[in-house]
């Protein structure tokens, strides 16, 4: 893959959600419904994306066990002005998703990825890198969220829809569980084909 | 008798399979055994000791500055981590280079962090419970929970992982859907 490319990664090639299981627990949890799939949206994009720009300041000659630790202090106070704003936003949504909220910013996309790639880049393109990380997740909350709450509950956006059959199970956490599992063999499935038709189907078929 | 029954209570308590608290840090660890449970027991260490902490920030901050609490929290775990790694440091120094790695995503995770806010949040609904050895007990148990799904995912993991399961479900989604389906027969239990 070109180096160009790789930039749009987080998107579709390597999806922090159904590529390598990062931040799954909001989606299986928040992820039942799109009014709580758009505050954690809002807050996992604000959060991250303010968090390790932030971060990327702190300099590489410091241990890296107290880097770790700065750039927790950083996202937790990043998160108190996300908070606030959520508040007068999706009011009726904070309570709802409860401690998911706090826990996005201590996301393993902040605290795995920051070192292992995102500051191993040039700041610029560290930026478009992570902001198609963060789309990536945005997509995968969205599509989650709009499915799960059609299937189990039968509305969209809290307003009913034509659905015939209802399964409330897709609504619980193990249901969450299941999906994300189907989905993620589904888009591995997908990006599969995709590149064996890019290196003209002489690529391996197993992609794990 | 009571071995089972303190079995479904470790299970139906168990923050992965009902709260899905720490699953991307059991993910990562997975790629080896040996990793995972060393994880999950390094993850017990902090949600016990976190715990302890997140007793008395809880008590001491007021109301209007809950919102702080994910940075004392975050602040505590980071001190336990310097601690722990200092100490594991004088200890072995070989250890120290090979484990340091899992002991960072042992202690920023969601698992104790979550864990943290838990315990905190169910001593505001029952202030019997608001002492801290409930809050040392009921880390522990969060911790103990995390042991058990890493021992539920290590004994199918080779099989989820083998060339018998389709190449796009081989691994990671696999493992996802069956950590649905035992969680979901903890959900029937509760």
């Amino acid at each position: 893959m070109s180096k160009k490319n790789s930039v749009f990664d987080g998107l579709l090639g390597d999806n922090t959600v159904l590529s390598s299981l990062m931040v799954i627990s909001p989606v299986i949890m928040c992820g039942d419904t799109l009014r709580n799939a758009i505050a954690v949206i809002y807050a996992f994009s604000a959060i991250t994306f303010l968090s390790v720009l932030a971060g990327s300041f702190v300099p590489k000659k410091l241990p890296y066990a107290v880097r770790i630790i700065i750039y927790t202090l950083i996202s937790s106070l990043v998160y108190i002005p996300v908070k606030f704003a959520a508040r007068q936003f999706f009011p009726e949504v904070i309570d709802r998703i409860g401690i998911y909220f706090m826990l996005l910013a201590v996301n393993s996309l902040i605290m795995v990825q920051t070192e292992a790639k995102f500051y191993r880049m040039k700041r610029g393109r560290m930026i478009f890198s992570l902001i198609f990380y963060i789309l990536g997740f945005d997509a995968v909350m969205l599509i989650t969220s709009f499915l799960r709450e059609l299937i189990a509950h039968g509305t969209i956006y809290d307003r009913v829809a034509d659905a015939d059959m209802l399964i409330s199970g897709f609504g619980m956490p193990f249901g969450g569980f299941i999906f994300l599992g189907l989905f993620c063999g589904l888009y591995r499935k997908i990006r599969s084909v995709l590149r064996r038709e890019n290196s003209g189907g002489d690529s391996d078929a197993s992609d794990n | 008798m009571l071995l089972i029954t303190e079995f479904i209570v470790l299970l139906t308590s168990n923050l992965i399979l009902t709260q899905a608290l720490g699953t991307s840090t059991l993910f990562i660890a997975a790629g080896s055994k040996k990793n995972l449970i060393g994880t999950a027991f390094t993850i017990t260490l902090f949600t016990t000791v976190g715990s302890a902490a997140a007793y008395f920030i809880s008590n001491v901050l007021t109301n209007n500055a809950k919102d702080f609490t994910l940075l004392f929290y975050a602040l505590a775990v980071g001190i336990l981590y310097v601690l722990f790694l200092t100490v594991l440091y004088f200890v072995s120094r070989k250890t120290f280079r090979n484990a340091r790695k899992y002991i960072h995503l042992s202690a920023f995770n969601c698992a104790v962090i979550g864990t943290l806010f838990t315990v905190t949040q169910k001593a505001q609904e029952n202030p019997q419970f608001n002492n801290i050895g409930s809050f040392i007990i009921a880390g522990a148990e969060a911790g103990f929970g995390f042991i058990l799904a890493s021992f539920i995912l290590t004994a199918a993991y080779r099989r989820l992982s083998s060339s018998d399961v389709p190449a796009a479900f081989r691994g990671f989604p696999a493992m996802l859907i069956y950590l649905g389906i035992i969680s979901m027969a903890v959900y029937s239990l509760t």
